[in-house]
């Protein structure tokens, strides 16, 4: 707030004529706004309050009600005198560009028209993200939001010139809707999070003391970090966070069990046994774990018959000591394996139900595992992937959370290592389910961070691809928890093969030109995005959630601590760039390939070069695109018509990726593409299209999985036909005909039909009849 | 959820019930093609499979 330190100035003519009370905060706020508007002058807030009042002090002493105008001018010739030319501009730019904004207003109620009274079958823009349905109220009003925050920006926020680049198509500003408010995403440590409990926001949860609860406290650590950022959340260590819960609850129930045992076996009191249970951990502890019984049996075994003996109570002998014992053991494990199932089958159905953001999403989620060999880890993994393959209430394929299995070496990769059949079990339910994804630990660009049994230094993927590791920030830092990356934006690289006309020194020029402009813009953002305090993220930052971040006060800005993130230039159309320069994709030739090396080769060192100059995180991702795939080649065909291979499809290809219409074996595809992966430090994934029920061909999906391994691969998976009839609940491949109750879709089945289908499959759902 | 539509044949159900496609894109799954946009539909339609095993 200016504090003024004189009344005079108390009204101000506006343009209509009006006189209004005069607030010199307005004064103060424009200034702000046309310097947020450049990459450059950065004014500080006394500096703001000095100018602000000097403006007003003219008038103070003049003695008269100024205009809007006259305000105006006498800010520009301020922000002169101060040596602010940048700022004056676009002070001066903004009072010229307010007549067209009036005009943009009528532009976004055209939006808003379409989004309101227009189905989304037949408008694309509701069809952005799959994953949203804008045909549902909070949807809609999810997009309005989005598309009035977009113009906004363009307007007031982002410079001029990349805003253009922007709407022309050059470059794509992602999430360009949340541009001055949020990140992307985080790797969130459950583990961190639940030491002492947490709070949401609305309410102080507990640390929990069940298995049960560890995953529902998962879900809602997922749902309240997706509500302060605009991607996806990921857990980075999940079997290694849920392990502690598994030990509780065994722990719990071992005691449960041994005193029930007790009491029937030895004919004791219900208060009587629980005493006695309560008299052993007092003296032997409560230290049982399922890896570890054996010693505590032992211990017990010497210890309940002595301490009948010496307080002079009933005799319990060594035998019976060892068969309760053993019977605890039993009973707690299939009890607590039980209750790992039913709490994994709740965490897969809450993450496919639960909503973030007013309801028109789930909240976006990501799982890493498969590395926590302890007992009470392997339990976690192996129910969690038994309630994935057995899907939703209606057997239907969970679509969240995305799970990404990593494959390690000495870990879960070759029979003999710990975690192999956990491994087996991936691949099993991966060809059902399509999930979990396969990370590989031991591709190079993975393995260098690497140490054992050290989640920190495990690489996770993020939801689509994002990967956060390096640090150039703190090279003390590089771990996987509490980073993620700032923004991101992606250019359109056919276009600039198009423009190079076959010129590849001339191709070169333009790309470096490009990512200039991108590196400028994601540091405007990111200015941005430094100006935000802590409590603008309650739960992100207040929660200690990004790392560091418990360090600083409710006050505190987020700048210093923001730098552990990533800043990611992407790219899309790799195969149309090489396409329009050479003739060929990277499919097609090898020379063509070695050019798209050189090409992507070329962008990683432009992004390592500006790590060393600004010292804060540049990486080079391979972008997932879902929006882009059809925006920049919609412009691009318009502007110089169908190229063939280039723009006469209604999609560029994704990032590096061969054509998806080229036919190609696995295997070579996977050579191709595994290249780009230790170039595409932000993150990348490759697919690898299936042919047939893959679940009736398990060796050959094992392969397709150890050839991304062996290649260098960072993260793949395979895609294949999951489809499903839900008359009839049949899971797998379905062409024309439903090959379980032979209906075509729309086509409808008796129910005598169905009933005598259920005696065969109980998994046909049920209906009752309310006509 | 999709809605089973039973009201004139008590006898029959699914009338007008499509089937599910669940597929892969950018990452994520999708429950159904409906909700993509035009281009990823395009994209979909064109994708051949991959032979597996080493030619």
């Amino acid at each position: 707030m200016v504090q003024q330190k004189t009344n005079s100035v108390k009204s101000i003519i506006k343009r209509n004529g009006a006189k209004v009370p005069f607030d010199s905060n307005k004064i103060r706020n424009a200034i702000l706004k046309a310097n947020v508007h450049i990459s450059g002058e950065k004014i500080s807030e006394e500096k703001l309050d000095e100018i602000t009042l000097l403006v007003v002090a003219v008038y103070d002493q003049a003695g008269v009600v100024p205009t809007v105008e006259q305000v105006q001018d006498t800010v520009e010739e301020k922000l002169i005198e101060f040596d602010l030319p940048k700022t004056a501009k676009a002070y001066i730019l903004y009072r010229a560009e307010h007549q067209k904004m009036r005009e943009m207003d009528a532009n976004l109620m055209k939006i808003y028209e379409n989004l309101t009274f227009r189905p989304s079958a037949d408008v694309d823009l509701k069809r952005e993200n799959a994953n949203i349905d804008a045909d549902t109220a909070m949807g809609t009003m999810l997009k309005y939001g989005s598309e009035g925050a977009k113009a906004f920006y363009d307007e007031y926020v982002i410079p001029r010139d990349m805003a253009e680049a922007h709407q022309n198509g050059d470059i794509h500003i992602h999430d360009k809707d949340f541009y001055a408010l949020t990140e992307t995403c985080c790797q969130i440590n459950l583990l961190k999070l639940f030491h002492n409990g947490f709070s949401t926001g609305h309410g102080y949860l507990r640390e929990p003391n069940d298995i049960r609860s560890y995953s529902a406290l998962a879900c809602i650590a997922i749902q309240a970090n997706q509500n302060e950022m605009h991607g996806g959340q990921s857990i980075p260590n999940f079997d290694y966070c849920m392990a502690p819960g598994v030990a509780k609850t065994y722990r719990k129930l071992y005691f449960k069990a041994l005193a029930q045992y007790l009491q029937l076996h030895e004919n004791l009191s219900h208060q009587d046994a629980q005493a006695l249970v309560a008299a052993i951990r007092e003296d032997l502890g409560s230290d049982i774990t399922l890896s570890g019984s054996e010693e505590y049996g032992k211990e017990l075994v010497k210890y309940l018959p002595a301490h009948q003996q010496e307080g002079g109570y009933q005799p319990i002998y060594a035998q019976t000591a060892e068969a309760a014992h053993r019977y605890a053991c039993e009973t707690a494990w299939d009890e607590t394996d039980n209750a790992t199932y039913q709490a994994m089958e709740a965490l897969v159905h809450n993450l496919n139900t639960m909503n973030s953001r007013a309801g028109a999403q789930v909240p976006f989620s990501s799982l890493n595992y498969g590395t926590d060999t302890s007992a009470e880890a392997r339990m976690v993994i192996r129910n969690l992937l038994l309630a994935t393959e057995a899907g939703l209430g209606d057997g239907e394929t969970p679509i969240f959370p995305v799970q990404i299995f990593k494959v390690k070496e000495g870990v879960n990769y070759n029979p003999g290592d710990p975690n192999y059949d956990l491994f087996k079990l991936a691949i099993r339910v991966s060809a059902k389910r399509l999930f979990p994804n396969f990370s590989f630990l031991d591709a190079p660009f993975n393995l260098q961070y690497y140490k054992p049994g050290d989640y920190d230094s495990e690489v996770a993927y993020m939801g689509c691809r994002t990967r956060v590791m390096g640090n150039t920030y703190d090279p003390n830092r590089e771990v996987t928890c509490g980073r993620g990356n700032l923004s991101f934006t992606s250019i359109n690289l056919p276009r600039l093969g198009i423009e190079a006309r076959g010129d590849i020194k001339k191709f070169y020029e333009l790309l470096d030109d490009r990512i200039d402009l991108v590196i400028e813009q994601l540091l405007h953002r990111f200015k941005i995005q430094c100006s935000k305090k802590v409590y603008n993220y309650p739960f992100l930052m207040g929660q200690g959630v990004w790392i560091d971040s418990e360090k600083l006060n409710r006050d505190d800005t987020v700048a210093e601590v923001l730098k552990h993130g990533t800043l990611s230039v992407g790219f899309i159309g790799l195969a149309e760039t090489l396409k329009v320069l050479t003739g060929k994709h990277h499919g097609e030739s090898a020379e063509s390939q070695k050019l798209g090396l050189e090409i992507i080769g070329h962008m990683r060192k432009r992004m390592d070069d500006e790590c060393e100059k600004t010292h804060l995180n540049w990486s080079l991702l391979a972008t997932p695109a879902e929006g882009l795939s059809g925006r920049f080649v919609r412009i691009d065909a318009k502007k110089y018509g169908k190229i063939p291979g280039v723009t006469d499809r209604e999609y560029y290809t994704n990032s590096f990726h061969v054509p998806v219409y080229y036919p190609i074996s696995a295997y070579r595809k996977i050579q191709l593409e595994a290249p780009y992966h230790a170039l595409t430090n932000a993150g990348h994934i490759s697919y690898v299209e299936m042919d047939g029920d893959a679940c009736k061909n398990l060796d050959a999906f094992e392969s397709v999985i150890r050839c991304m391994k062996e290649a260098g691969i960072g993260y793949g998976s395979v895609n294949h036909p999951v489809d499903r009839d839900p008359v009839c609940g049949y899971n797998g491949i379905i062409g024309e005909v439903c090959p379980r109750c032979g209906r075509r879709a729309g086509e409808s089945v008796s129910r005598e039909k169905l009933d005598e289908l259920r005696k065969k499959y109980p998994n046909v759902p049920q209906y009752h009849c309310d006509c | 959820m999709t809605e089973m539509r039973n009201h004139n044949e008590e006898k029959n159900i699914g009338e007008g019930v499509g089937f599910e496609r669940i597929r892969r894109i950018t990452g994520y799954l999708v429950g159904t093609t409906d909700r993509w946009n035009n281009a990823k539909r395009a994209e979909e339609r064109d994708r051949v499979k991959h032979t597996i095993g080493r030619q």
